[in-house]
């Protein structure tokens, strides 16, 4: 028993980590504020919960597994509401160069009207 | 086993660091640098449960939290920077 969750543990812990080195890469490398604030916000949320979860099966303890929850929860709320605000502030002052179909624009322009 | 796949993602968790900082001294606009800091962030986040499996105890623990919650605050707070000044 003790041997499988380590086992487990471990591919969580790789596997998560290597989440988090794929949004570093997507940081790095895109060229756009948007494709790169893209790389950023969802692979870590994954790359957190799987490196909790292998924490969890690795140590085994209630106040390490209360704690990861805690962390894999704070991120799931505040991950998203950070991008969108981050978000809204670039379209809003930055201004980058859209490719493709905008539809906020529109949408911004029917407000105002 | 554990202790190998440990060493593996503080390796990945470092070389994600790396990339990260590259993006915070580069970046052309404040958005990448706090883009830049979140990744960071987490990724101590990350670094900081690793450490907690590899010394099979709960001293560094309570640190996560708070960077956790540092992360966001600051992502926050920067928002509302640049979309009331405008950021260059």
């Amino acid at each position: 028993m003790g041997s499988v969750a380590d086992v487990i543990a471990g591919v969580l812990l790789v596997f998560g980590a290597a989440l988090i080195l794929l949004a570093g890469v997507g940081v790095w490398r895109f060229d756009d504020i948007y494709a790169r604030m893209h790389a950023a916000a969802k692979a870590p949320t994954l790359g957190i919960l799987a490196i909790a979860l292998g924490v969890s099966l690795s140590v085994r303890s209630v106040v390490v597994t209360v704690t990861a929850l805690l962390v894999v929860v704070l991120q799931l709320v505040t991950g998203p509401v950070g991008t969108h605000l981050l978000g809204r502030a670039v379209y809003r002052r930055l201004r980058p160069p859209l490719t493709g179909v905008d539809e906020l624009a529109r949408d911004e322009e029917a407000r105002d009207r | 086993m554990i202790g190998v796949s440990i060493r593996i993602a503080f390796v990945l968790l470092t070389a994600a660091s790396a990339l990260f900082l590259w993006r915070l001294f580069k970046g052309p606009s404040v958005a990448d640098r706090v883009i830049a800091l979140d990744g960071l962030l987490i990724a101590v986040t990350c670094g900081i449960l690793v450490e907690t499996a590899r010394e099979d105890s709960v001293t560094s623990l309570d640190t996560v939290l708070v960077v956790a919650l540092v992360a966001f605050v600051g992502t926050g707070v920067m928002a509302r920077y640049i979309e009331r000044r405008g950021g260059e």
